[in-house]
Formats: C-alpha cells, structure tokens, sequence
C-alpha cells in the first residue's frame, strides 16, 4: 500500500476532539431547545455549558497549532479548480472520473473544502462561541451590561447549531467520496493516507519541482547549474513523468544537487550507491558505512513488506512512485520522504533498482508550503500574461 | 493498528468521564446542610419559657371586660399602646402612593375586595378580625389604648375567642383572668385566627393559609410542618415595637417592609450557580411553591349575583359540594372551591395598584387590585430595588355589584343586629342594601346597580414544598403548557424559538441528509452498473 503522512497527532486529536464536543453540544443544545427529552433539562444545561468550555480550551489550542505550523494556510480560498471540483461532484464523481483535485498535491483540501471550512473557523464557530457566551452570561446583568432581551441571541445560536448539524451530516458523508469509502476516515484516525497511482505521480513531481526550485533559488541568476534546473523545471511542469525525467543524466545531476538522495540497490537488496544527499537524510557520514548493507537495514518490518511488494514490480521492469515511507536514520531517528524506484538495465538484464528520495520530514513540510504557492503564483501570473 | 484502537477508545470514554464528574457533583449537593443566616434551628434554640404572667399581682383579678385586661397589661409593658396604635392591625389603613392616584391612606377600612367587598357598614362583625374592642362603626375611638385587644394575639391558653357580630369584644363565655395569666409570643393558633378564616371560612381568601398549617407534613409546609423545625409565623414575620414585617398586596401598595425568604435563605441558597441566577428575576416562591390549598380547598370563584335564592319557605338555602365545601349561600351566592390548585404567575416588583370605590371601572373584570411588573422592569427601567420577578399568585375571580350609571364599585351593607335595616344578609334587598352602603360612606348610588366581574391577585408565599416537590427545569422551560405558557413578553429557553429560523434549520438539516442520501444512492448505482 503506499501511503503518505498526512494528519499530525495534535491534528487528529484537534478533530476528534472538536466532533466529540460538538456532538455533545449539539446533542445537549437540542435537548435544551424542547426538541426532546433525553438526559433531563438540567443535565442537558450543565453538560452543554461545562462542553462549551471545554470547546474553547480547544479552540485556542487550535489557533495555537495553526498559527505555528502554518496550517493556517491549508484554508486561504482559491477559485483554482471550483468549478472543476463542482462539476466533479455533481457528474464526474458518477463515471468514475477521477478527483480534479488530488487531496496530497493540493495539500489536504479541494477549493470547496478550503471555503466551507474557512466559512466555519471564522463565521459559524465564532458566531456560536460569542452567541453562546451571551446566552449565558448576559441574560442577566454581569459586569454591568445585561441583555435586553434573549430572544436574538438564542435565535442566532440556534440557527447556528442547525447549520453545524447540516455541515457535520454533508461532512460525514463527502468523507466517503475518496477512492475507497473509508480511506479518508482511517486517514483521520492513524494519520496515513493511501494514495492511488496517478495521485502519486503528480505527487512526486510536485516534490520534484519544490526541490528544484530550491536549488535554483540558491543559484545567481545566468549560472549554468541554474539552466539546468530551469529545464529540468520545465519538463516537469510539462508533465513528462518520472521516468523520463530520469532517463536524462541532466536531470540527476540537477537533482542529486538540489538536495535529492539518489540510491542504487542490486537485485539482492544491498546497497550499490548513494549520493551525498542521501547520506545527509540517514545521517550517515560517509558511503562506507551503509555500501554492501541491505536495505532492510533502514525500514520498519511493516514498511519492509510493503516496500518490497514495490522492488518486486520494479524488478519486473517497471517503474513506481511510492507513496511516503518512514526511513529509520543512523541515529534511529526517523525520517520521512517519497521516492521513485525504476529498474537498473545492464545489457537487456535487470540488475537492480535505482531511485531519488525526497525528504518530507515535518520540519521542511511547511518550507515546501511556501514553495508550493510560489509555483502557484507564477502560474497563475504566466496565465494572466 | 493498536494505535488506531487506542485512539478510538479514548473518545468514547471521553463522554463517560464527563457524566461521571456530572453525578459525582449531584451527590455532593445532597450531602450539604440547608444554608440559612438570621436563624437559630430548633435544635439549637433554649427552651426557657418566658415570663409565667400567673404569678403576677395584677393579673390575679376577676376581669369582667376585655379593656380592663388591657389596662392591666399597660401597667407592666408601658407605651406599648401607642406602638401597637401606630400599625395597621390597629389602624386597618396606612398611607401609602398608588401609581395614578397619588398618596391614598388604604387599607382593610377602605379597600374593596371580591370575597365580602368590605367594611364600611357591617363593620360590627368585620372587626371580630380587628386587635381591638368596639369598633362597631365610623365612631370608633382609634386613640383609646385600653379598646386594644392585646389577648388575641397573646393568648396561649387556647381558649379566648371574639363574640359573633360583638365589634370585637370576647365571647361571654371566655374565661379572662385564665387568658390573662397564660400570655406568652403569638403563636400561629393567634395569627390563624383571623389570617386562616377571612372571607368567612377556612382558607377561603389566601389559599396558602389555613389551619391545615398547625399540625402539618413537610410535604404541607416544610418551615411550619410539626415533623420538623415547626416555626411560628413571627420566626419570619419579625416585629419590631409591635411592627410585624411583611403585608399583603390585596391591601398594601408600596415595595417596602416585605418579609423574605432571602432575610433566612440569602440570595445565595443553591450550590448550583444557575439556579441562584434564576433569582434574579424568579421569586424563591415561584418553584417552591409548586401548588396551594394543598389540604383543604380555597375559594376561586365567588358569584354574588346568584345570591337571594329562598326555599319555599323563605328560608336560606346552603348547598355543599363533594369535598363540604359551600358552594351555594343564600346570603353569598355561588362559589366554587379548588384544592391543589397550581398557582397563576405573572411578574411583580413589589408595587401594587387598586380599585378605590370611587374610581371609575374601566376594564371588565375591574382588577380589586394588580400587582406591577414586566420582563422589561430591570437595568436602566427598573422601577423597585430590583427587576420584576416571576411570582405564583392565586388569583380569585367573581362577580360583585356596581354601580351601572356611575361605573363605580358599591360597597352594600350586609349585616346589621336586626332586620329591617337594609343588611342584604337579612333583607336580601340589593338595592336597600347599596344604599345604605354607600350613604354610610357619603358616597352617591344611582339607584341602578348590576354585577360586574372581577379580579383579585394574592401572592402565594406560603406553603412552601419540600426541596425535591420543587418545580423542575421543564415545568416551565417546555414547548407547550408550561407554567409560564402566559408570560409572552421574554424568550424563555425551551419554551420559545423562531418557527421561521427553525424551518430553515430543519430544511437545511433534511437538505443535506436527502443531498447525502440521493448522491450516495446514485453512486452505487453507477458504480454497480460498471463492475
């Protein structure tokens, strides 16, 4: 299976928590609306303040996390692909055509997506929270200001639980829409999301390119290296694919220097050859130490397995993309990249497998962001031009 | 894997932890002794009893009359005439500011009601409820300190009573030198006597008040329940220089002098916050005192114009209902009792309006009397020391005579010694009896009258419930039939919504789930059809 890391820890907690609360709040709300009777009005009334508390204490720990890891930028609207994500729902979705935006190039959220929930983070949650703390602070005087009457405020809060209810039903469901129906919920619960093919390769392009224009950014404008990169650009701008890509020494030049590990496996599974990069992102010190090992040496047993699914079909003579996998570090640290695997063909015989890893550790995660959007922008000023 | 399962299990004990804390909290509440300030428990009160007035010198005397025990009262408890000539249990009226009217002295003397209407020209039985001996008419000497009836309240021998129809004066038969020597506090038999019979029987006027009261259940009365702390009326009603603290709004107007539950209780009496917050603008009464009249009846409804019916042979008829509650007088009319009675609530602040005979009827049922108060009565439009509260009132209803011409109230005579002098009671003339009514007030009477209905409000205060009898969040926070289903002027929660933004919650709510349901139905269908 490949897989990417795509949900932190505080992330997954961020989430259930707040469904958890909100469910609650709206099982309790309701309940305090005269919609039924279920735990008793007082009860309802407690549970519903002391979770609303609770709520907020979340709620600031959120904003903490987003304005720290930048995860804030996950939810600036675009108009990119609207109508194309659109359309997808209302009839692609339906032939099996496949999603026009890939949840791991677009970084977890399609333009929709991006809009509902900033909609809910600045509007709906906001407008509850504050609503709220009248409901039940201003009804009577405190702090010398008192409500003139309660009857707006409990009509906004109340709408607002309704939209919430609506949003959380159309939630549940679109979580379902992914190419399998519960891939996106077991994302949410371990974190690892499983990629489909074609999502893959433009996942590892994007990574290609991010690492790339890196490099070139530390190149003086007119250096050769830099020409070399910009056409390596180009050709995966265009959509070459992979394997072309590596085909051209050029392009392994410009990527073993932009920071891109380069490794050479025989058949047998023992180390041929790494670049420097690559020795940086294990923390090895020199090609000695890891030459003549197997590569089992830096995987989990679990990520062996399903690595070594992958060699086999590469061993065959194709060529793959594999998803992100956890590498184990010299120092047993652990690491995170993606890589592409392609065969090592000496005289019409498969000898072994050679690939690129590209570090995705959290750490550069939110470096990549940026470089995402720069590419992003000059796109869109190419098209405007 | 495990970790997925961890995860999982963690939110859904995350609830149960919640609810834990929940019942914990609840158990702890339980355990927790009343709180109460400004009041010694019975347990912990002395029981040394008070002067034995037995032994006394003056005391041991034949008394012939009631004033001749007065004055050998006065003797020892000098001055305490002149206190007792400034209340209005002496007085039957006090100057007090009706919204409208301007300062108006009002009272029992002169404040018209719908049980026996008033006073004014009956008053030699009226004044069997009065503290003082002779008021028979307008002539009574209010400034006379030995016509005060310092036994009525004082007397804890249990055997002194008021002569039927005598102004006031004991009943021959009273023994009072043995009163005199067994005085003691006011007790609530002392109190009873007049507050648990007016309007003519037990409980017929408060509803809450009625001998019932002196050997009751907690379920009863908790504060006056014989099971438990059996308090007397003055454990609350403090006096001071023969001042009783509290009134009543059937004849008093101002926000001023009240007895409270607070005085004891503090506004402050619940561990849970939110239910103190409800003090703010619910009265301690309105969930403490779930319903009235919860031993026997009180009367609800009092319909004078039936009255008059003779048997064949000119004699007065008496019908009972079921319970041997008269519900038929000849001298009365009809009435209907209830017992168990839920209270009607409205919003009070403490100030109280009423209908003065002389002013004009201008809304039908004329309101006897109407207590302020709204939603809005607080913050910056707050009329009293504090906002309006919700309280439970027993509200009588029923028709009395007018004035058809003058639009006025009428205050007819109704009892007098002997027929022939115009009492209704024994005439059973109408029209005799308003004017002599009204000329005895020097008021005019046009000679036509008719039957007008009418309001009265009386505040409940007593009979309060045990704790777990009290009213619970959804006798009033419910969408219909709620307690407060008549108090339209606030949100209340549960009660009130929007049925507009409703609808659109719920259609936008169906909306998605139908949008859910169509989409993924479609999609398995399209998906189906291609394997």
């Amino acid at each position: 299976m490949k897989k990417v890391y795509i949900y932190s820890l505080f992330n997954r907690f961020w989430h259930w928590t707040q469904a958890l609360l909100i469910f609650i709040l709206i099982i309790t709300g309701f309940e305090v609306h005269s919609t039924y009777n279920f735990m008793g009005y007082q009860t309802a009334v407690k549970l519903h303040n002391k979770t609303a508390w609770a709520f907020l204490v979340l709620i600031i720990f959120a904003i903490f996390w987003h304005l720290t890891t930048g995860e804030w930028r996950q939810y600036i609207p675009t108009t990119k692909l609207i109508k194309e994500q659109v359309r997808y729902y209302l009839t692609g979705i339906f032939k099996g055509a496949p999603h026009p935006t890939s949840k791991l190039v677009y970084n977890k959220f399609n333009p929709l997506q991006r809009m509902i929930y900033l909609g809910l983070k600045i509007l709906v949650i906001p407008v509850q929270v504050i609503s709220g703390f009248f409901y039940l602070y201003f009804n009577y005087p405190f702090g010398g200001f008192e409500l003139d009457s309660l009857q707006w405020v409990a009509y906004i809060h109340t709408i607002g639980a309704f939209g919430l209810m609506a949003f959380i039903i159309a939630h549940m469901y679109l979580t379902t829409t992914g190419h399998k129906p519960l891939v996106a919920l077991k994302a949410m619960v371990t974190g690892w999301e499983e990629m489909k093919d074609n999502e893959l390769r433009v996942r590892m392009i994007n990574d290609i390119e991010v690492a790339l224009l890196k490099t070139k950014n530390q190149f003086k404008a007119g250096d050769d290296k830099g020409q070399i990169l910009d056409e390596a650009l180009l050709a995966a701008q265009s959509n070459l694919g992979v394997k072309t890509m590596l085909k051209d020494n050029r392009f392994r030049d410009a990527l073993a220097s932009s920071g891109v590990g380069y490794f050479c496996i025989s058949k047998e599974g023992i180390y041929r050859d790494v670049n420097t990069a690559w020795i940086n992102l294990y923390k090895y010190k020199s090609k000695d130490e890891i030459i003549g090992q197997h590569y089992k040496l830096s995987r989990t047993e679990e990520d062996f397995v399903e690595l070594k699914k992958s060699v086999d079909r590469v061993l065959k003579g194709e060529t793959l993309n594999h998803g992100e996998v956890k590498r184990i570090c010299k120092d047993g640290t652990f690491g995170y990249h993606t890589l592409t695997i392609s065969p090592v063909i000496i005289n019409h015989e498969i000898t072994g497998f050679e690939g690129f890893i590209i570090d995705t550790t959290d750490k550069r995660l939110a470096e990549k962001e940026l470089l995402i959007k720069k590419i992003r922008i000059e796109e869109e000023l190419k098209s405007k031009k | 894997m495990n970790k997925a399962f961890l995860f999982i299990a963690f939110y859904l004990l995350f609830p149960v932890f919640l609810l834990a804390n929940q019942t914990s909290e609840d158990e702890l509440t339980e355990e927790k002794r009343i709180k109460v300030i400004n009041y010694k428990w019975k347990s912990d009160r002395s029981t040394l009893s008070q002067a034995d007035h037995s032994t006394f010198e003056i005391l041991q005397q034949n008394f012939q009359t009631g004033p001749e025990v007065t004055e050998a009262c006065i003797t020892c408890h000098t001055k305490r005439d002149e206190e007792i000539m400034a209340t209005s249990h002496w007085n039957w009226e006090r100057t007090e500011m009706l919204e409208g009217k301007g300062e108006v002295p009002v009272g029992k003397k002169n404040i018209l009601n719908n049980f026996c209407i008033g006073v004014s020209a009956s008053e030699a039985t009226c004044t069997r409820c009065h503290i003082g001996y002779g008021w028979k008419d307008k002539n009574f000497d209010f400034t006379a300190g030995k016509n005060i009836d310092c036994l009525v309240c004082h007397d804890n021998s249990g055997t002194y009573v008021k002569g039927k129809g005598m102004a006031g004066y004991p009943d021959p038969s009273v023994n009072l030198s043995y009163v005199a020597q067994n005085v003691g506090k006011p007790s609530k038999e002392n109190c009873g006597v007049c507050h648990f019979w007016g309007g003519g029987g037990n409980n017929v006027k408060h509803g809450d008040l009625e001998v019932s009261l002196l050997d009751c259940t907690p379920d009863v009365d908790v504060h006056m329940t014989t099971e438990g702390e059996n308090m007397d009326c003055v454990a609350c009603h403090e006096t001071q220089n023969h001042q009783m603290a509290g009134k009543l709004y059937a004849l008093s107007s101002e926000n001023k002098n009240r007895a409270t539950c607070e005085q004891c209780h503090t506004n402050e009496p619940h561990t849970n916050q939110l239910l103190n917050q409800h003090n703010i603008r619910v009265a301690c009464q309105t969930c403490h005192i779930p319903s009235y009249a919860k031993v026997n009846g009180t009367k609800m409804w009092w319909d004078w114009s039936t009255a008059g019916r003779l048997d064949e042979n000119g004699g007065e008829i008496h019908e009972s209902d079921a319970d041997g509650n008269h519900n038929y007088l000849s001298i009365k009319g009809t009435f209907v009792y209830d017992d168990h009675v839920k209270p009607d609530y409205f919003w009070f602040n403490g100030i109280a309006n009423h209908q003065l005979i002389t002013d004009k009827i201008n809304t039908i049922p004329v309101q006897m009397n109407s207590l302020d108060g709204s939603y809005a009565d607080k913050g910056a439009r707050q009329k009293t020391d504090s906002p309006s509260k919700i309280w439970p009132v027993k509200v009588h209803r029923g028709k009395q005579i007018y004035d058809t011409e003058y639009m006025t109230l009428i205050q007819p005579k109704l009892w007098s010694p002997e027929k022939g002098d115009s009492a209704y009671w024994l005439d059973f003339n109408w029209d005799e009896a308003a004017k002599a009514g009204m000329d005895y007030l020097g008021l005019p009477y046009s000679g036509s009258y008719g039957f007008v209905e009418t309001e009265m409000y009386w505040p409940l205060n007593h009979m309060v419930a045990p704790k777990e009898q009290s009213l619970s969040c959804k006798d009033c926070h419910t969408r219909n039939n709620g307690r407060l289903a008549s108090l339209s002027d606030f949100y209340l929660p549960g009660r009130d919504k929007s049925n507009v933004l409703d609808g659109i919650g719920i259609a936008l709510v169906l909306f998605a789930s139908l949008g859910a349901l169509v989409h993924g139905s479609i999609r398995i269908f399209t998906t189906r059809s291609k394997v």
